[in-house]
């Protein structure tokens, strides 16, 4: 029986289609798995139904009536349950108010704590979870934490449960846990959407599937048990990436890498890793998001501790200790992931965010910085990076994000960086401004840059990195060169990724 | 200036759509510096015209541009931790600290007048570094911070008074210091051109303070180095900005300034005692927020603080020549402030408006790049 379905959904935003008529039917008592690389449109997807964002097209049908929803709220009291990729418990707040955040029982305006007590008591059993409605949340472990946020999820009545990602960041015994529970609700005869990257979970649990490419639902509702692990990576891979085309390029691999990790291990949890950048390289450094790319990075530039093995920069091993000694000392640069909150200043002037990592340089008796010359700096940047502004003293925040990613990158070009890590260049940026970016990154390194791309987009990928080193779980799972062929490449990688076996944290 | 970015990069870069229009310059009068200004001299006339007493020289200006001194460099001391989003909640007991030992200094070691100043400011500073160390190194709030050196110097500073002095105030006063609070421009003299006489000598350490710090934050490397940690502390971490020295240095300077300010209240009553800078916290606030300087750290505004001090001083000085007793004084400031406060409101809203119907093109671009990060 069809509970719930999304017929023909369109969702543009200025620049892209995000979603071009994708199809998707929930059947009661069957998890529904939606599959697709980074940016295939899931989230998008996920946030359509549940009426975060309103479609530009297509139809959203409960029980076969036709439903409109202008807010969570409202997809909530349809039954549309959903638990998000990040966590949303109020960490002050207990478990059972948790649980029943969204309709908390009074008596004569006052919180009824016996009544809250109950009733997530009942929710916490229909769950089979052995968790007091009276614990304080921050002492749930993750795992424990994914469970109540189910409990809630199913607390408003819902016969439609959305599970983003929900093994992302827990253990495959705990994750074996929040299997058993979905395969009660399953049984109970709920429909259940399962999103997720780990295939080896999807054929484990789940029957039907429908996987996203580019916006568009490639395969919708298909049955799991007729398809093979192999005819999936293709769907979800299979795409005709129009190339771009760009110049030659040869790697001297006579020099010797400017950076080098032997067997590192951080304070976050990597160990073992060996990595090299030669000067005019492009090293790519794929993983899922999660699998501690970032987080080797910033352990690079000296905001983590780096507990085992050595770093060498130029042939001698270093201790950077922070992000200004990466830079004046050793030349590095990094690029960040988190353009809003790390990469831009928004409420400061252009000038003053491409200019920020040279004052240092610039500046004369009693730290005087000349205007003149800061100035003629960064219109030289903005001209040679066709970032499109009004005036070098607009605010940052007003730009698109594509020309704020442009200044983020200029800063440690003006820095005149020799090793640059560059964290996802292309995240939430047009498809066009995507390739104008691979071919200037392209261009950095055969002007003798090292650079080390951190990326989980496939096409990227494949399309830019001389060798392609593919990270899980904070190790190093293997090295390819690249032949630019984008399906043999995209079939290695992503079995490599999800080699069977490497599971364990 | 050698950059690695061929021809061809820029080349591919370059966008052909329309240059992303900035938030139209605001006019002119939805300038908030223009509106402060446009209020101080309204209502001096009003108050002039209700009271001609109110332009006497040397009853009424003179203190009053004495008070406008001093609660500047207050405001002053505010704004540079401001800069950095903090707070210093200890501004006025930095002050009374810095006094004391400068008060010291001239009971003890019978210092001049100058070497005293000169060891107030440094104990001003180093009581603010101080402050930025332990919230630096802690990562603790300001807020906390500074409100709990502000208690434990409320406790240890009447402790060193009653233990060195006999009525809490120290008594040597050092040659120059009745001089310096009485004397006015009149009394410098190039040639025969003399100043004012309605200006005091003391307003020469604000304009001086001002000057100062409006460089820093204007021409240097310092001053942009806090803004920036002001507007975003992981960019500008990211960015190689050393962060927790730039917070030391914000709150020594705060400590600083404040250790100047209360010098010139020290000056102006003529005399140094436990109590100075007990009036300094809610003033050094209003100044600035009321000029435009920011809350949130990342923009200051040297000019806007002297102006919102002029006008909460003002006003003060006006309603007390009016007769308006002590507490309803106080009723009056506040709701003199909340229109002002609202005024300024009201004016960017229109401006705002004004901006929006003459970009005649719907879409605005900051929605388009909001949407496509949240993706």
């Amino acid at each position: 029986m069809t509970l719930f379905e999304a017929s023909e959904i369109v969702k543009v935003f200025p620049g892209v289609r995000a979603l071009d008529g994708v199809t998707l039917t929930l059947e009661a008592g069957s998890v529904h798995a939606l599959l697709g690389e980074n940016g295939a449109g899931k989230s998008t997807l996920i946030k359509v139904i549940t009426g975060l964002y309103r479609p530009d097209g297509g139809r959203l049908l409960m029980d076969g009536r036709e439903m409109s929803f202008g807010s969570p709220h409202e997809s909530a009291a349809a039954g549309i349950g959903v638990v998000h990729q990040e966590r949303n418990l109020i960490p002050g707040f207990t478990v059972g108010e948790n649980i029943l955040l969204q309709k908390l029982p009074t008596s004569r305006g006052l919180v009824d704590r016996a009544a809250i007590r109950s009733e997530a008591a009942r929710w916490l059993a229909e769950l089979e979870l052995d968790i007091d409605p009276d614990q304080p949340v921050t002492e749930l472990s993750v795992a424990q934490a994914q469970l109540v946020e189910i409990a809630k999820a199913l607390s408003v009545e819902s016969r439609v449960l959305l599970l983003d990602e929900p093994t992302a960041s827990i253990t495959p015994n705990e994750a074996a846990l929040l299997f058993r529970v979905v395969e009660k609700l399953k049984d109970d005869g709920r429909a259940i959407l399962f999103v997720s990257h780990k295939l080896e979970e999807v054929f484990q649990i789940c029957d039907t599937v429908t996987v996203l490419r580019d916006g568009a639902s490639v395969l919708s509702g298909g049955a799991l048990a007729d398809l093979t692990r192999d005819e999936v990576v293709d769907l979800m891979v299979g795409r005709v990436h129009e190339a771009l085309s760009l110049p030659e390029r040869a790697v001297d691999t006579a020099v010797p890498p400017i950076l080098e990790l032997r067997g590192v291990g951080t304070a976050s949890g990597h160990a073992d890793v060996d990595l090299s950048v030669r000067p005019g390289e492009i090293v790519g450094l794929y993983g899922l998001v999660g699998a501690g790319r970032s987080e080797l990075a910033k352990a690079l530039l000296g905001l983590d501790r780096i507990t085992a093995g050595e770093v060498r920069v130029r042939g001698e091993a270093v201790k950077i200790r922070t992000v200004r000694d990466a830079l004046r000392n050793h030349k590095i640069g990094y690029v960040t992931e988190n353009r809003k909150e790390e990469g831009v200043f928004l409420e400061q002037p252009i000038t003053r965010n491409i200019a920020v990592t040279i004052w240092d340089r610039l500046r004369k008796v009693l730290g005087y910085v000349p205007a003149k010359v800061e100035t003629a700096m960064v219109t030289s940047y903005v001209e040679q990076l066709g970032i499109r502004i009004a005036s070098p003293s607009q605010l940052a925040g007003t730009l698109s994000g594509g020309n704020q990613q442009k200044i983020s990158l200029a800063k440690w070009l003006a820095a005149q960086t020799e090793i640059l890590i560059i964290d996802e260049p292309t995240v939430g940026i047009d498809v066009r401004t995507k390739d104008a970016f691979h071919t200037l990154i392209w261009d950095l390194a055969a002007n003798g840059l090292a650079i080390l791309l951190i990326t989980s987009d496939l096409p990227e990928m494949i399309t830019l990195a001389d060798r392609v080193v593919v990270m899980r779980d904070h190790r190093i799972r293997g090295e390819l060169p690249n032949n630019h062929d984008y399906d043999q490449m995209s079939q290695q990688v992503i079995r490599l990724i999800h080699a069977e076996g490497t599971t364990a944290a | 200036m050698s950059a690695p970015v061929s021809s061809t990069a820029t080349e591919a870069l370059r966008e052909d759509t329309p240059v992303e229009k900035p938030p139209r310059g605001t006019p002119w009068w939805a300038n908030q510096r223009v509106g402060l200004l446009l209020l101080v001299v309204l209502l001096s006339a009003l108050f002039g015209v209700l009271r001609p007493a109110f332009f006497n020289q040397q009853l009424v200006v003179f203190p009053l541009l004495r008070d406008i001194a001093m609660f500047t460099v207050v405001g002053l001391a505010q704004l540079c931790v401001l800069s950095i989003g903090h707070m210093n909640l200890a501004v006025g007991r930095m002050a009374a600290f810095s006094m004391m030992i400068t008060g010291i200094s001239y009971d003890l070691w019978h210092f001049t007048l100058y070497s005293g100043l000169l060891v107030g400011l440094v104990a001003g500073t180093a009581i603010g570094a101080l402050a930025g160390w332990v919230i630096a190194r802690t990562g603790v709030n300001s807020f906390v911070v500074t409100l709990a050196l502000d208690f434990l110097l409320l406790g240890m500073i009447p402790l060193v008074y009653t233990s060195l002095t006999e009525n809490a105030a120290f008594v040597t006063k050092p040659p120059g210091m009745r001089e310096l609070r009485n004397f006015s421009l009149a009394d410098v003299c190039i040639g025969n051109v003399c100043g004012s006489p309605a200006v005091p000598q003391l307003a020469i350490f604000a304009v001086i303070a001002m000057a100062v710090v409006g460089w820093i934050y204007a021409r240097t490397r310092l001053g942009r180095e806090l803004l920036m940690t002001g507007s975003s502390v992981r960019a500008a971490e990211l960015s190689g900005i050393p962060t927790a020295r730039r917070v030391i240095i914000a709150h020594a300077m705060s400590g600083c300034l404040a250790a100047l300010a209360g010098f010139m209240l020290a000056v102006s009553t003529g005399s140094i005692k436990a109590t100075i800078g007990e009036e300094f916290m809610l003033p050094s606030f209003l100044g600035p927020i009321l000029g435009g300087t920011l809350l949130a750290g990342g923009f200051v505004s040297i000019w806007g603080t002297l102006l919102g001090t002029a006008l909460t001083t003002v006003i003060r000085k006006g309603l007390d020549l009016l007769g308006v007793g002590l507490e309803s004084l106080n009723i009056y400031l506040g709701l003199i402030l909340l229109a002002a406060l609202s005024t300024d409101r009201i004016r960017t809203l229109l401006s705002d408006r004004q901006a929006v119907a003459s970009s005649s093109p719907p879409p605005p671009p900051k929605a388009a790049g909001s949407q496509e990060g949240e993706r």
